[in-house]
């Protein structure tokens, strides 16, 4: 059994505060973590090697050393717990399982950042995990773990969960930020980040929960111990939401650098596909898609999957095997994108509904030749040109499904009788005009 | 949409130069600001939809795109919030392809929901749609017919809100003066940035998400604002338009006369847009200094008044004789006066009450001038009005003209002809200047049919604000230029000052002598011309502290 530094308590009814600190839980909150300096925390934080786990896996000390002290104004931690991606669901188990381990670690980053008010924004639909963290904070604050003077440290935390309303661009941390003031969660021009003007324009720091959740781990074994679990450059564990044709699917964790075939027929793991493995999404629904050969080379770290061209993201590996309709797959996808582009930008709001028109047609065996090109060029046009990436998380999964999966896409066109024939107003649309 | 409030900075005439490269040339622009103000500034335009001079960048339009130099090289940006860099390398549509590529596809991708009801559409002739297509567009169209478009405005999307209010659709009633078409909207939040940052009423918003999303009013309420007919102007495309305009005229055929807003003394910079004519709307003209792009409902709607109820004849009494015969009737009565009273307005130009000036002069001790006004002033609202009715009050102060009507309605029996020009006396306090009925001759020299020309013994028809080219001062001290547009309703109008000139044999040929003799008056008047004054007007040095 491999070293788990998120996913120990799992399945002991660590939810309760007595449970969890039987387990170990809240022995950091002790000289081991006020005994250091802000400075040596996040340089402790930055050799373990901790890479933010909510999609983008940018090193977690360099995010901390970039909020600004002494601004005059408070620095707030917000934990991104708005876990929307289309087969990602490993925090709400984490938070369902074990909450008190997310509330160590929100204490551990607000000592690190000097923060005196921290929020859980909670996707709206995760209600039990609310509850459960709600239950776990009144027993944090009741034990004297959170509030004024935490343990008679003289340092002060307050944690709010704010439920979020459902909207998938509220991942996104501006949006995020903005949904938590009360505004339409829509992502904001960057710069200013967050780091440096983030909610009510003071200095803030967006960690997600599995993040925060490793902390108390580092802490207690070492940066050196985390780091070593992992590969050099991704250093510790990582937890995968595994769905589709596997035969146990679930929350699992592995140290990064683990291959990604072990994940899928590891014993103690997936152990093993339904059928004839497909292909493999990698990283949630906007990570472009692995053919079966491509990912029985697979590596589970950001390097190797980066080099693969697609990336970690969030960590939710969706497998499917030979019987699955990947144009139904890919038209489900764009949908879901189509449904939850927040409407700011143009190419993203305009594209990816027209996009999905496409597909819906294509899908309705109303495809026509050309769709496919169509479809290619407007991903090609409404990525990387917006404020956020979510235009772009629509169009890597359009290119790779239709690039690697080709034959079917054009069956699925070629199910229409009439696909070849010609645009219904060609001949009356004189291109010069219109 | 958030607390983070980005204004743009604009160039201000004397900023710093700072050279950057553009397109492989090296261009010197004004330090600090946006690419589109700095690009601008050498001119080259760039098109966008979302970005406005004098509202938050929102930066969603993505039209504006240009390719700047950054960590990872040359990489896309949206121009509008783009600082300028000392030394920055950027590339526009003139020489990246992936500029034009980019901009070509927002626009494509702009297009994919509107509806090209061009031909029926008010805004065609000034939509920023149908120009940034024509210079950054000018694909052709690969959306296939049943694909289709997310037609908002169709009948299904009509519907009753929780509060049994419409919603949907096309011509939503969205208040007393805008209309909305819906399917028209490309959702760049122009019009709610205006609301909620400039007039300070957040009374539109957009609602849902996506391409789904719809422009909407809060629900049970409108949109009722002193200042809602400007989101007609920031709308890009014909989505919003006013009840007063629409449908009125095809705005190509309108053609453009810059003048001042004649119903408040911060002189709100305005174009009159008329046909053949006629003036058929004001427009706000952009001026930074003053009311920025904004005009108030009131000044909007004032072009109306320029075709109601004119007096376009003179008048004995009621009896109705052409304009000459009315004026010289007036030069008679004028030059007969055993002792005259003239009444200088505030809401006349520097020309008009210089002649009334000069005619003062030309008659010696038998003539008096009197000045100001009853309208009382109120609190400037910050956005386009000072809250003074009076628009060139500051102009009467500035040519020695007293604020002493009370002091001629005391006298009033002193005087045995009056001349009143440009003043509704009698509509304003009909109570005081009742007063003034004591003078046998009273010859009023109006635009209008109004209470003043009804009390009467003469009454000379003039021409209206609109009508006349001038000068006046507004409440900061500056001095801007009104001209005259081609609407006036009876060729025989002549301006104040023309008539006054006749009265008084001054030999005026043109408002430049009235000017002239106005300059005489007011010292921080020298030097200027009306070319010098130009579209923006000048500051008078040393006249508001």
């Amino acid at each position: 059994m491999a070293t788990l530094t998120v996913t120990q308590n799992f399945g002991k009814g660590a939810s309760d505060l007595s449970v969890y600190r039987s387990l170990g839980g809240y022995s950091s909150l002790g000289p081991r973590l006020f005994d250091l300096s802000q400075f040596e925390l996040i340089d402790l934080v930055t050799r373990s090697g901790l890479r933010g786990r909510g999609g983008a896996g940018f090193p977690t000390g360099m995010k901390w050393s970039f909020v600004p002290r002494g601004s005059g104004k408070p620095v707030y931690l917000v934990v991104n717990a708005d876990e929307g991606e289309p087969g990602t669901f490993k925090d709400h188990v984490l938070m369902l399982e074990d909450p008190h381990r997310l509330i160590e670690g929100m204490i551990i980053c607000g000592w690190a950042l000097g923060v005196r008010s921290a929020y859980i924004y909670v996707r709206g639909e995760f209600l039990p995990a609310i509850e459960t963290l709600n239950r776990a904070l009144k027993q944090a604050y009741d034990a004297g773990l959170l509030g004024e003077n935490i343990q008679g440290t003289g340092y002060s935390l307050d944690i709010y969960v704010h439920r979020g309303a459902g909207a998938y661009i509220c991942g996104e941390e501006t949006a995020l930020i903005n949904s938590l003031e009360g505004y339409k969660g829509q992502p904001r021009l960057k710069p200013p980040f967050p780091a440096v003007s983030g909610a009510w324009a003071s200095p803030t720091c967006v960690n997600n929960v599995e993040t925060l959740m490793a902390l108390p781990w580092i802490l207690e074994n070492g940066p050196a111990a985390y780091q070593a679990l992992g590969t050099p450059k991704s250093g510790g564990t990582k937890v995968f939401s595994v769905s589709g044709d596997v035969k146990r699917p679930g929350v699992y964790e592995v140290p990064m650098g683990t291959p990604l075939m072990e994940l899928l027929e590891g014993k103690d793991l997936c152990q093993g596909i339904v059928g004839e493995l497909k292909g493999v999404i990698p990283g949630g629904s906007s990570s472009p898609v692995l053919t079966a050969e491509e990912a029985r080379k697979a590596n589970l770290d950001y390097e190797a999957l980066a080099a693969l061209k697609t990336m970690l993201g969030s960590g939710a590996v969706i497998a499917f095997n030979t019987t699955r309709d990947v144009v139904g797959m890919l038209a489900s996808l764009t949908r879901f994108y189509a449904h939850e582009s927040c409407g700011q930008c143009t190419p993203c709001r305009e594209g990816t509904g027209y996009a999905d028109r496409i597909l819906k047609g294509v899908v309705a065996r109303k495809g026509r030749d050309g769709d496919l090109e169509h479809m290619l060029d407007l991903a090609a046009n409404f990525s990387n040109t917006t404020i956020c990436p979510l235009a772009s998380a629509d169009a890597w999964p359009i290119e790779n499904f239709i690039g690697k999966f080709r034959p079917e896409f054009e069956k699925a066109v070629a199910a229409n009788p009439g696909h070849a024939a010609p645009r219904l107003d060609d001949d009356f649309r004189p291109g010069a005009f219109w | 949409m958030s607390n983070s409030y980005h204004m743009p900075v604009l160039p201000k005439p004397d900023a710093k130069k700072v050279t950057i490269n553009v397109d492989g040339r090296d261009v010197e622009v004004p330090e600090g600001t946006n690419l589109v103000e700095a690009l601008k500034s050498i001119g080259i335009a760039t098109p966008h939809f979302c970005y406005h001079p004098d509202l938050p960048v929102a930066g969603n339009c993505r039209q504006c795109m240009v390719e700047t130099d950054g960590p990872r090289g040359m990489g896309l940006a949206i121009a509008c919030y783009t600082p300028v860099r000392a030394g920055m390398k950027v590339a526009t549509d003139l020489s990246s392809e992936k500029v034009k590529t980019a901009r070509k596809a927002v626009m494509e991708f702009q297009l994919a929901n509107h509806p090209l009801d061009c031909p029926i559409c008010d805004k065609a002739g000034e939509c920023s749609l149908q120009d940034n297509y024509m210079s950054a567009g000018g694909h052709t169209s690969r959306m296939r017919e049943d694909i289709g478009k997310l037609y908002k405005g169709a009948p299904e999307h009509r519907h009753l809100d929780a509060k049994g209010q419409e919603r949907g659709g096309k011509h939503l009633d969205l208040g007393p003066n805008v209309v909305l078409d819906q399917e028209r909207c490309i959702l760049c939040d122009r019009c709610v940035r205006f609301m909620r940052d400039v007039a300070g009423s957040e009374q539109l918003y957009i609602a849902g998400r996506g391409d789904h999303a719809f422009l909407s009013t809060f629900p049970g309420s409108e949109l009722d604002h002193e200042y809602d007919l400007n989101v007609t102007d920031v709308c890009p495309v014909g989505a919003l338009t006013g009840k007063h305009f629409r449908f009125r005229q095809r705005v190509w055929n309108l053609v453009s006369t810059p003048s001042i807003d004649p119903t408040d003394s911060l002189g709100a910079n305005i174009t009159v847009d008329h046909h053949e004519g006629q003036a058929w709307r004001i427009m706000p003209r952009r001026n930074p200094e003053v009311n920025r792009s904004w005009i108030h409902n009131e000044t909007r709607l004032a072009y109306r008044k320029l075709s109601e109820n004119r007096l376009a004849a003179g008048l004995f009494g009621k009896s109705e004789v052409p304009l000459p015969q009315a004026a010289s009737r007036l030069g008679e009565l004028v030059r007969g006066a055993r002792k005259l009273a003239l009444v200088a307005s505030g809401h006349l130009t520097l020309e008009d009450n210089a002649a009334i000036l000069a005619l003062a002069q030309f008659l010696g001790s038998r003539a008096e001038v009197f000045g100001g006004s009853w309208l009382a002033a109120g609190k400037p609202d910050n956005i386009a009005r000072s809250g003074d009715p009076v628009p060139n009050r500051l102009g009467l102060k500035l040519l020695g003209i007293a604020d002493n009507l009370d002091e001629l309605t005391r006298r009033a029996k002193e005087f045995d002809v009056l001349v009143v020009a440009g003043h509704d006396l009698w509509k304003i306090a009909p109570s005081r200047a009742k007063a003034l009925e004591a003078i046998p001759e009273r010859i009023v020299l109006s635009s209008w049919h109004d209470d003043s020309v009804s009390k009467a013994t003469l009454s000379v028809g003039v021409r209206a604000w609109a009508e006349v080219r001038g000068t006046m001062v507004n409440c900061q001290g500056r001095v801007q230029m009104l001209q005259a547009a081609p609407i006036l309703p009876s060729p025989d109008l002549e301006p104040v000052w023309q008539i006054l000139s006749s009265a008084g044999r001054l030999g005026w040929t043109s408002e430049l002598d009235a000017f002239r003799f106005a300059q005489g008056r007011i010292p921080a008047l020298a030097g200027l011309t009306y070319r010098t004054i130009g579209p923006m007007g000048r500051i008078l040095e040393g006249v508001v502290a």
